[in-house]
């Protein structure tokens, strides 16, 4: 089964490589990596790095060569999502290490487990503003869990250790290590201990009160909703997620980030929630007298107008890891603080089955009356060739869609019939992650497919990773739902800034499918509704990257969408049959 | 984050016991920034356990529900410990110092004695005193020897003890 689970491994050591009092750092920090499991790693050298570089040739280590230090970042970022790994990129100091920044940022938000390392100006010059010196640990604070500069050789080992374990427990999130580079060249003496070794606040497990009075709230309930995020994937808790929905018979929302993690087909389902959720999980949520929120933040894109969120709900039981996202922004009266699986596993024991035929008539009701509509004009349509694309999903397959409309449609048009990987941007919605993501899922796992979907603005923010996936023949297919704008901004400009379209037109846009030859893939256009598939089947068979260019209709939006300030149940329809 | 007027309200008193590692400062206020939290005041001290910082935060959480504060900085990795002691009552304490030009000034010793100062230098053209004690008894202090020329002053913001919360065990002798 294709699940998260089936991708996670338990962190499994590598090969214990020891430390000699005749290495110097680099090399102690490269053997750390080693038993840290690190098989991979993305990045760009540079001066205050090189010390690494010298020494990574020796050591059982792919190192993947990338074009610019955000596509690292980001395949440190996609290789984590699609493994349950930790995903590592490199860079120099200064403009290399500054250039990171947005893809740790893109990590973090979304809880991925990322350790970034970053040469630094020696030790006797920082502060000097010396050539290429930047503080990238205080440019970093607010977009990781923890960084570390280094003072010791000594404390590399120690550092690594702990950088890994902060990255990968509790909710994961981004770690920097910062290494001066007379750090990287001092040799190791003797170990000396960091200090007591910290011991991290493990989740507390959460007192069998609060499981039963959830389970005594989703009893009493008549028309209970379960919303899921991320946290489910992180988890692995896509199969008891879907137990428990059957178990007390609630329909199922997701979050954009834990799209995939419940089955779209499954009658339960209600789909994507939020500004661009389907009409039928707002108002299920809407309507809904007891809501289920687990392993997601409930930020302003899946409450819209918080007062608007849920507002027939007696009872909202908020699961997640972070206390900190508990109470944040919606005020649950049921807060467990535990990772997702292990509540839900008790919250399965601890409910009775019901059935509940009216709520599901109900909720089926608006299910008919407010389905997802796209026109039909002639013109080709995003979900045309997003449906030809899911129809060739295989089992396993990594989806990775980039920002705007075209993210929107493939989380809407997501049909896997079991869980799956959809990994998007989330938190911070980053245009230009699909590219090196998807690079990052396939350098994860070689024997899947790897397909990344993109708008042709956002793809071009990171294109010159195409290169990365050539040389390090990673066959990534790209597929652009191309529209000849910055498509999201559009409609944003359409619907709620007086229909003033403003600097959004794409005037120039290269023909992709030259460029993508150019950079040694495959590339294809597709204009006509026959073309995609046939295209499609071109792209997949390739040996190679493969890049094709769908000239989807321009004035194609997203429906339903939440007006900005409104509420769930305020949703606009697409205006078209 | 900016530095406002102790007197705002909704300010929440949060102590944090942190470890005394470099740049541990900087990721508590970054993180009070970064969530649009104000830092009224701070005070940093050294508390019974080795290796670790005390500080005393007064925060004005804007409009972030109270608890976040103290929330986010519990995730901080550097950060051991986080008391919000708003609603406990805690001991406050601060110190000041007292600069007058005039040591002769005419009634300045019985307001010394009055409010409990301890004098710390003095010669002819200057008498320097100290006083510790509850921000209000400084603040009334600070008032009262404005009167007798008071040429400069500083004080300290409070530091505190809950009189929950906090440590339970007693300290041992080589903590302490
Ligand atoms: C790095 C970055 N810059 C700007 C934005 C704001 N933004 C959100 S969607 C969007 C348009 C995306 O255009 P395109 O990639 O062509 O995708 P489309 O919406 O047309 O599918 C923009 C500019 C962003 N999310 N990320």
């Amino acid at each position: 089964m294709a699940s998260l689970a089936a991708f996670r491994s338990e962190f499994e050591p590598g090969p214990e490589l020891e430390v000699l009092p005749s290495q110097c750092g680099a090399q102690a920090l490269l053997a750390a990596l080693v038993r840290e499991g690190v098989d991979t790693v993305f990045g760009i050298p540079g001066g205050a790095n090189l010390p690494i570089y010298q020494h990574l040739p020796d050591f059982p280590i792919r190192h993947i060569l990338v074009r610019h230090e955000q596509g690292a970042a980001h395949m440190a970022d996609g290789y984590a999502r699609a493994s349950g790994r930790v995903g590592v990129c490199l860079a120099t100091s200064g403009p290399g290490a500054l250039n990171l920044i947005t893809g740790l940022a893109t990590a973090h938000f979304d809880s991925v487990p990322v350790v970034a390392i970053t040469g630094q100006v020696a030790a006797p010059t920082i502060g000097t503003d010396a050539f290429q010196e930047s503080d990238v640990i205080g440019s970093c604070l607010s977009v990781t869990k923890h960084s570390y500069q280094v003072q010791h050789a000594d404390d590399l080992e120690e550092i690594v250790a702990e950088a890994f374990h902060v990255a990968r427990t509790g909710r994961p999130g981004a770690v920097l290590i910062d290494i001066p580079k007379d750090v990287q060249q001092a040799l190791v003496g003797l170990k000396r201990p960091l200090g007591r070794h910290r011991v991290h606040r493990a989740p507390t497990e959460p007192p069998d009160r609060q499981i039963a009075a959830a389970a005594a709230h989703l009893g009493a309930a008549r028309r209970p909703v379960i919303l899921a995020g991320r946290g489910v994937a992180i988890a692995g808790a896509e199969e008891v997620l879907r137990r428990l929905a059957e178990t007390v018979d609630a329909p199922v929302g997701t979050t954009l980030l834990g799209t995939g993690v419940f089955p779209s087909p499954h009658p339960l389902g209600l789909g994507l929630v939020g500004f661009m959720g389907t009409g039928y999980c707002n108002l299920a949520v809407s309507e809904c007298d007891c809501l289920v929120m687990v392993g997601m933040r409930a930020d302003d894109r899946v409450t819209c107008r918080l007062d608007g969120f849920a507002p027939r709900a007696e009872h909202i039981i908020h699961i997640n890891i972070d206390p900190a996202e508990l109470g944040k922004t919606v005020d649950a009266d049921c807060q467990i603080v535990g990772d997702a699986r292990e509540v839900l596993e008790r919250l399965c024991v601890a409910v009775r089955p019901q059935a509940r035929p009216e709520w599901r008539r109900q909720v089926d009701g608006w299910r008919e009356r407010h389905p997802l509509r796209h026109p039909r004009n002639g013109r080709l349509q995003p979900q045309e060739v997003l449906s030809a694309y899911y129809s060739r999903r295989r089992r396993g397959d990594i989806t990775v869609a980039d920002v705007g409309l075209n993210q929107m449609w493939a989380a809407m048009s997501w049909t896997g019939g079991e869980p799956g990987i959809f990994l998007n941007s989330g938190g911070q919605g980053t245009m230009g992650f699909a590219l090196p993501a998807a690079v990052g899922a396939q350098a994860a796992n070689p024997d899947r497919r790897v397909f990344a979907v993109c708008g042709e603005g956002g793809l071009v923010m990171t294109l010159q990773e195409l290169a990365t996936a050539v040389e390090a023949q990673l066959p990534v297919k790209v597929l652009i739902l191309d529209n000849r704008q910055l498509g999201m901004v559009r409609q944003f400009q359409d619907d709620f800034y007086g229909g003033v379209r403003s600097q959004v037109d794409h005037l120039v846009t290269p023909d992709f499918s030259m460029l993508a030859r150019a950079f040694g893939c495959f590339g294809a256009v597709v204009e006509r509704h026959d073309e995609v598939g046939p295209a499609l089947d071109a792209a997949i068979a390739h040996p190679g990257p493969a890049v094709v260019d769908f000239r989807i209709d321009p004035e194609a939006g997203i429906f339903p969408i939440v007006p900005l300030g409104g509420a769930l149940s305020e949703f606009v329809e697409c205006p078209y049959p | 984050m900016t530095l406002a007027p102790p007197q705002a309200s909704g300010a929440r008193l949060i102590s944090v016991r942190v470890e005394d590692r470099p740049g541990v400062l900087q990721r508590v206020t970054n993180c009070l920034s970064r969530r649009g939290h104000r830092l009224l005041s701070c005070a940093v001290g050294e508390g019974s356990r080795q290796g670790e910082l005390c500080l005393w935060l007064r925060v004005d959480t804007g409009r972030q529900p109270p608890a976040q504060a103290a929330l986010q900085l519990a995730k901080l990795i550097d950060v051991v410990e986080v008391a919000d002691l708003t609603e406990e009552a805690p001991s406050e304490w601060a110190v000041g110092l007292f600069d007058f030009p005039d040591p002769r000034a005419k009634g300045l010793e019985r307001e010394l004695e009055r409010f409990g100062a301890q004098v710390v230098e003095r010669s002819a053209e200057r008498l320097l005193a100290a006083l510790s004690g509850p921000p209000q008894l400084l603040e009334a202090a600070r008032k009262a020897f404005t009167s007798m020329r008071l040429r400069d002053w500083v004080c300290s913001r409070p530091i505190a003890l809950a009189t929950t919360g906090g440590r339970h065990e007693p300290i041992t002798q080589e903590e302490g």
